[in-house]
């Protein structure tokens, strides 16, 4: 028997505030509720509070963890917070959650700027910490507040993006099965000018001419301190580079996908969601949504949706999953794993 | 093509039988989003992805089935 990292629990924390279909219709009268419902298959979406940072969202969902008894903060070996929302330039937002949630002195601590790939990345790294050296408990937190990025006249990307964090834990079990991986990973930095907040870093820092608001061709309005995303170069990425990753991942892994139980992909939107499935040819009730009351949250939706989907026992235990994440980058990466538990 | 014209003419928000090649784009409800799906639909009916940036650029039907039957 040799150690093996598995995926042991999640918990979720969605901020209070939500955005519904009928705010963002006020605002937007061409886009009537229903066909904002239909086009992204998001009904709500959190908003995080002015004075609500990712690491509030995050401590949050790992604070729900603690509280259900699954693991104590002193057995927690490595923090792992995949955001892109930090709360400062440096320190490292991981090292400010070590010390907010009683974790020891003796954890590692570890920030990670993905996006939607990111909780793949996340976990691939709590493997290798566990089954290289020996760690027991991984905690990764995974956060992020787009809406902070948004400019509330651009419904291109704020019917589809909400707030939101999830907390999971990846324990070392005693097994000859793995219970995750193999892995397959890809980038690809021309992607780059495709889904970006331009302003705000140390290439181009915030001014009066990165504050200046100009609107596109399909009226929506943004500067270059706002997220920008090219809806239809980012469908064309997708479509190209996501099923050949996912039988890519099938062939290391020595399965055809049609072995494979359940798949959980990156939640973009409902409608680039049905488009894979479709091109990839999953069955409808093998394949997670879950997005109604959530939105894109980014890094948290896979977990969110595998929790919820456990939950409502489309997942059940020993179940060969595939995890797909995809995004801002371009970045990519898919997973198999297995999870054997009573209460995920 | 018919089921193509059809789901073309739903993104675009107009009748089917308008949808001649001569159609203008900039007549329907050709914006970003359209575009998303006008990729989306080549893609399952001609099994080809076509570029964004080109089909940006079109401005007749015509110009759009070009592009799916180049890559075809």
């Amino acid at each position: 028997m040799t150690l093996t990292a598995t995926i042991a629990a999640i918990d979720e924390y969605l901020p209070a505030a939500k955005l519904s279909n009928q705010e963002l219709s006020a605002q937007f009268p061409d886009w009537p509720p229903e066909k904002i419902l239909e086009k992204t298959g998001i009904e709500l979406r959190g908003v995080a509070g002015p004075d609500e940072c990712a690491s509030d969202l995050g401590f949050a969902a790992a604070r729900k963890l603690f509280e259900r008894g699954v693991v104590r903060p002193e057995e927690i070996d490595f923090l792992l917070f995949c955001s892109q929302a930090p709360d400062y330039i440096l320190p490292t937002t991981a090292c400010l959650l070590q010390e907010r949630l009683g974790l020891p002195t003796t954890c590692g601590a570890l920030d990670l700027n993905l996006g939607c790939s990111g909780f793949v990345y996340g976990l691939s790294l709590a493997k290798g910490l566990i089954e290289s050296n020996g760690l027991r408990n991984v905690l990764l937190i995974t956060a992020d507040t787009y809406s902070k990025f948004i400019h509330p006249l651009d419904k291109s990307v704020r019917t589809v993006f909400g707030d939101g964090a999830a907390a999971t834990l990846i324990r070392a079990v005693e097994s000859d099965q793995p219970a995750l991986g193999p892995f397959e990973f890809g980038s690809d930095g021309r992607g780059a000018q495709h889904l970006i907040v331009p302003a705000g870093g140390f290439r181009q820092p915030r001014s009066a001419a990165t504050a200046l608001e100009q609107g596109d061709s399909s009226g929506n309005v943004r500067s270059a301190d706002h997220l920008y995303m090219n809806g239809p170069e980012i469908m064309q990425f997708t479509l190209k580079n996501i099923p050949p990753l996912c039988q890519k991942l099938a062939a290391r892994a020595g399965i055809a996908l049609d072995q494979v139980d359940y798949f959980v992909f990156h939640q973009a939107s409902a409608y680039m969601l049905e488009t894979l499935r479709k091109k990839i040819r999953i069955a409808p009730e093998k394949f997670s949504v879950c997005l109604r009351d959530v939105g894109n949250t980014v890094s948290s939706t896979i977990p969110i949706s595998l929790k919820r989907d456990w939950s409502r026992g489309a997942i059940k235990s020993g179940n060969l999953i595939m995890l797909v994440g995809f995004g801002v980058g371009y970045s990519w990466a898919a997973t198999l794993c297995r999870i054997h538990s009573g209460e995920l | 093509m018919q089921a193509f014209v059809e789901e073309m003419a739903e993104i675009l928000g107009v009748a089917p039988a308008d949808l001649v090649p001569d159609f203008k784009l900039a007549d329907g409800a050709w914006d970003s989003l359209a575009i998303v799906s006008t990729i989306a639909s080549v893609d399952e009916h001609f099994n080809v992805i076509v570029e964004a940036r080109a089909l940006g650029d079109c401005e007749t039907f015509a110009n759009i089935l070009a592009l799916a039957k180049q890559g075809a």
